[in-house]
């Protein structure tokens, strides 16, 4: 009978309070052993949306490890870099949160993606698992955990230098704005617009696409009668190209402004080099051609990889490097020991030179550039 | 008693699960149960309401986030918040569920996808709700004596209330409520006919799955302790899905099967990203293709088909004689009960009726009789209100009716059969007595919560009365089978006995002749003037012209959409334009082979 079933169950579950009555999962022994591989996570998405995000990371992150592997190790013991897929789900993270601290991971590298960053945050805070994140949005140092740790600056130091450049550098004070409605060109939005504020600047334009819109005509025929010095787009690679292309279409000829996704191959193919000529880009890793460190490492990366290195890929490998010098130096530490070593090690990245600060932030600058002839050149001075 | 103890021992290990995890297992078991819970959401309003809801995601997320925004931003007790989330939960429900009151099938699923989006989309550019990052934060929920920032012992918060869910769930499912959802489901306009009030039923199916979506959200909110956008996204709206359609739709405990298998697939394949979409999407198609109706279907087919091999068991259910009704004495013959105006139907060009005035006196037998296309069926639709008149109109029992939702009609006491057979085919034959013979009005729901007691004493008295008219007409062995299993014949019988288990006062009988054989048609006058004697009038088409001419007292004959002619059989037969028309050849040919006319 079905009804009796339904209501059967809940004298059964009190029967069975009532027998066990200690709180299971009270011990919680850490088996973080002194031998064998040294066990580093590195989470990121490795399918879904997010997946190509994922894919860089992974593929920075493995350099850097291959290099420290095949120079012999930390302290002589090999690094195990294992993978898992949090599908940019914040749920999927805390779970896998919970699965590298019970597999006995030390460390962990990634995510690319803040929110499941952040979500995972106290659990590897409770479990003492020092986390180096690809992630830049401001609530990383919000959520105020003494085991994380940023690879890059915080997405506000981005428009930060960006409006230092354009309205202080440059003196441009008529700016016209475009950002999607999606996470990456919200954050966009709200750093730059900050940023503007604080100089008393107020945009002649404020304009928000979707994620997915492709056609642009409208919103850039209302900025062409504003008739701005410079557009800012705070939307992905792709995006971004297609605004760029319409609006030279359109016949607007004002250079374009923005932070990393301006500067990638990807973007500059879609627009077209001519049309994405004179675009501003503020970015901590400008190219591969900046620094020798970064020849070295574009060099290697494209050996492995096949492929040309990029600033995703940069970003891991610092975050990789950084931890693997603090294992170094702590004689392979863990927990809060590790974290302490994370936030003592100064180290000259590809990125710029990396000094922790008690916010998790080690890197506070970025550097500016502009299209020239098809290529990303560094603004000097 | 197998069920019981299975039960108890289900329970038992449930209760001692946590003891054999470790800190990660019981997170996933955490999760796990969350999903199920809305799992069982959305199999209420897909599977049991047939309502393609695919803003279930929003739902939890709503739940989620209003528990996040009250405890963080307001500094309200977690608690408290939560009654407040489910509570928003139910308005956002009843928000997503208006557009199910005009559109159906894919067309709502778009709908609600859109509603899902646009949700994810809100949350990411709102300032309450954090934005892109989120609101981390959430304070754990507190219990006296109880330390739920355990996750150990978070799982019996969850554990406890999801067995309720899930019980009230089952409770309602198979109850009054839950009956008519799945008629609805299996068929909207016959349940409509049978006095199922279709708006107030999808809505209602809206408001259950959004409180389940809601109770998983609140306890998202406090497992997890952050929202950001990416948790409601509509990848997991799809997963989520995935795991309804895997289970079984139909099945509430197959929601909870496919919910925990999927997200142990799920959690086995994170080790290997590489292969984890393809192993995914295959299991998702293997389902699909090789059981349609889930895993919950699985046993059934398997005893079916070992049922197959084996060769029929046992006797076969046999069709027992229809014992008639004790005549009703004080039946108030010659009364009007219907009186049709003047009515005009027009679809576009055509002219499906064309000034038809009619009136049928309480206790008659009338015939109406009509070539293929004479309009026949649109009278009925019309008198039924499936379809409302262009002009003119329709008194049922002293009260204009013109244009009533037909549920309302049936309420009246107006009953009807179809021409081409409408029963609920994924229910039992006694199911689709029990959905007729339910009166109880669907907003008197809220007893399911505050007087369960009282809904389980009047569904046995229910089935009761459904045994009483099963076994009046015969049916009472095929009780607990599938219409669609039956002979034809045997389904013909089982909807008239639908129709009348509604208790009407008129009832319409559409071609009810259509496909029997000759004892069968003998059987069926004998049943029909039952029925009359019983004190239920009795409109009848057909196109069996032995069959009218000797059951009806009076025949109405339609062509082109006119009366051309009423009266007595006899005085019928000899009017020249019925004979011009219609009677001309089939008087000798006696049976007309049916056509099927398209009842829409």
């Amino acid at each position: 009978m079905p009804r009796l079933r339904a209501t059967a169950i809940i004298p059964l579950l009190l029967l069975a309070a009532s027998a066990g009555c200690s709180a299971p999962g009270a011990n919680d022994d850490d088996a973080k052993s002194g031998s064998g591989p040294i066990k580093i996570a590195l989470v990121d998405a490795q399918s879904g949306q997010l997946s190509s995000l994922g894919a860089w990371e992974l593929k920075g992150a493995r350099l850097a490890v291959d290099e420290w592997n095949a120079a012999g190790g930390v302290n002589g013991r090999q690094i195990q870099l294992d993978v898992f897929d949090d599908q940019g789900d914040p749920t999927t993270g805390t779970t896998l949160a919970r699965k590298i601290d019970s597999e006995g991971h030390i460390a962990m590298i990634g995510t690319a993606e803040s929110a499941v960053t952040i979500a995972m945050a106290p659990i590897l805070k409770q479990a003492e698992i020092p986390n180096i994140t690809s992630g830049q949005s401001p609530g990383l140092v919000a959520a105020g955990s003494e085991f994380l740790f940023l690879n890059g600056p915080t997405s506000t130091t981005y428009d930060e230098t960006l409006a230092k450049y354009i309205v202080d550098k440059q003196g441009l004070k008529s700016i016209a704005m475009i950002t999607n409605n999606g996470s990456y060109g919200k954050g966009e939005h709200d750093a730059f617009l900050k940023a503007l504020s604080s100089r008393n600047v107020v945009p002649v334009a404020d304009q928000v696409v979707t994620t997915d819109q492709k056609d642009f005509s409208a919103v850039l025929t209302g900025i062409r009668q504003k008739n701005p010095q410079v557009i800012f787009v705070g939307a992905e690679e792709v995006e971004s190209g297609l605004i760029v292309k319409q609006a030279r279409d359109l016949g607007i000829t004002v250079p374009f402004a923005g932070a990393a996704p301006q500067g990638t191959p990807v973007f500059l193919d879609t627009a077209g080099a001519k049309n994405a000529e004179k675009t501003i880009v503020s970015s901590p890793y400008l190219s591969n051609d900046v620094s020798d460190a970064s020849k070295k490492f574009a060099a290697a990366y494209k050996a492995k990889y096949n492929e040309d290195a990029e600033l995703h890929g940069a970003k891991a490998y610092d975050g990789t490097q950084i931890l693997l010098t603090a294992l170094k130096s702590s004689n392979v530490a863990t927990g809060k020991a590790l974290a302490d070593a994370i936030r003592g090690t100064k180290y000259q990245g590809l990125l710029g030179d990396f000094a922790y600060d008690q916010t998790g932030v080690g890197i506070f600058a970025t550097s500016i550039g502009t299209i020239q002839n098809g290529k990303l050149v560094a603004v000097t001075g | 008693m197998r069920t019981r103890l299975l039960l108890a021992a289900g329970a038992v290990a449930a209760w001692l699960l946590p003891y054999g995890l470790d800190s990660y297992a019981i997170h996933v078991v955490d999760v796990i149960l969350i999903f199920a819970i809305l799992a069982i959401g959305l199999g209420l309003a897909m599977g049991i309401a047939g309502q393609v809801n695919l803003a279930q995601v929003a739902v939890f997320g709503v739940g989620a986030y209003v528990t996040a925004i009250l405890t963080t931003r307001a500094g309200l007790g977690f608690w408290v918040a939560a009654v407040l989330a489910v509570l928003a939960t139910v308005v956002i429900g009843l928000v997503i569920g208006v557009p199910a009151l005009r559109v159906q099938s894919h067309y709502l699923g778009i709908v609600t996808l859109g509603l899902a989006l646009a949700f994810t989309s809100w949350v990411t550019n709102a300032q309450a709700s954090g934005g892109a990052e989120g609101i981390s934060g959430i304070p754990v929920p507190e219990l006296p004596g109880v330390d739920l920032s355990s996750e150990y012992l978070y799982y019996y918060l969850e554990l406890i209330v999801f067995a309720i869910l899930l019980a009230f769930g089952l409770f309602v499912v198979r109850t009054s409520l839950g009956r008519r959802m799945r008629a609805m489901r299996d068929d909207a306009l016959a349940a409509g006919s049978l006095g199922a009030e279709v708006p107030v039923l999808r809505m209602a199916a809206f408001l259950l799955a959004s409180v389940y979506g809601g109770l998983g959200g609140v306890l998202y909110a406090g497992l997890i302790r952050y929202v950001a956008p990416e948790s409601f996204n509509i990848a997991n709206m799809f997963l989520l899905l995935g795991m309804v359609i895997i289970g079984g739709r139909q099945s509430l405990v197959g929601c909870v099967v496919g919910a925990v298998g999927l997200a142990l697939v799920r959690e086995a394949l994170v080790d290997h990203p590489q292969i984890a979409q393809i192993a995914y999407g295959s299991v998702v198609v293997l389902v699909v293709v090789f059981a349609p109706t889930g895993l919950a279907g699985l046993p059934v087919r398997v005893r079916s088909a070992v049922a197959r091999r084996r060769g029929r068991q046992g006797a076969a259910a046999r069709l027992k004689p229809f014992q008639p009704y004790d005549p009703e004495p004080s039946r108030r013959d010659g009364e009007t009960i219907l009186q049709v105006d003047r009515v005009t139907k027009q679809f576009r060009g055509l002219k499906a009726l064309d000034d038809v005035s009619l009136t049928v006196a309480a206790g008659e037998i009338r015939g109406v009789v009509g070539p293929n296309g004479s309009g026949k069926t649109t009278l009925f639709n019309v008198i039924s209100g499936l379809y409302k008149p262009t002009r003119g109109r329709v008194r049922f029992r002293d009260a204009d009716r013109t244009g009533d939702a037909p549920y309302r009609l049936a309420r009246a006491g107006l009953s009807r059969t179809f021409q081409n057979l409408r029963l609920f085919g994924d229910l039992t034959v006694e199911e689709n007595i029990l959905v007729a013979r339910d009166r109880s009005r669907t907003w008197e729901s809220w007893r399911y919560l505050l007087r369960p007691i009282s809904v389980l004493r009047r569904d046995r008295e229910l089935h009761r009365h459904a045994r009483d008219v099963l076994d009046r007409y015969g049916l009472a062995e095929f009780a607990a089978l599938a219409p669609k299993s039956l002979p034809y014949g045997i389904q013909r019988r089982v909807e008239i006995a639908r129709a009348v288990a509604a208790g009407p006062a008129l009832l319409l009988l559409d071609e009810p002749a259509a496909g029997l054989n000759g004892e069968e048609v003998r059987q069926l006058a004998e049943i029909v003037r039952s029925i009359r004697d019983s004190g239920i009038t009795v409109i009848i088409i057909e196109h069996n012209m032995g069959l009218v001419m000797t059951l009806c007292e009076r025949v109405t004959v339609l062509a082109g959409g006119r009366i051309i002619a009423d009266g007595t059989p006899a005085e019928v037969a000899r009017t020249p334009a019925v004979i011009e028309a219609y009677l001309g050849d089939s008087m000798t040919a006696g049976d007309l082979p049916p056509i099927s006319e398209v009842t829409r």
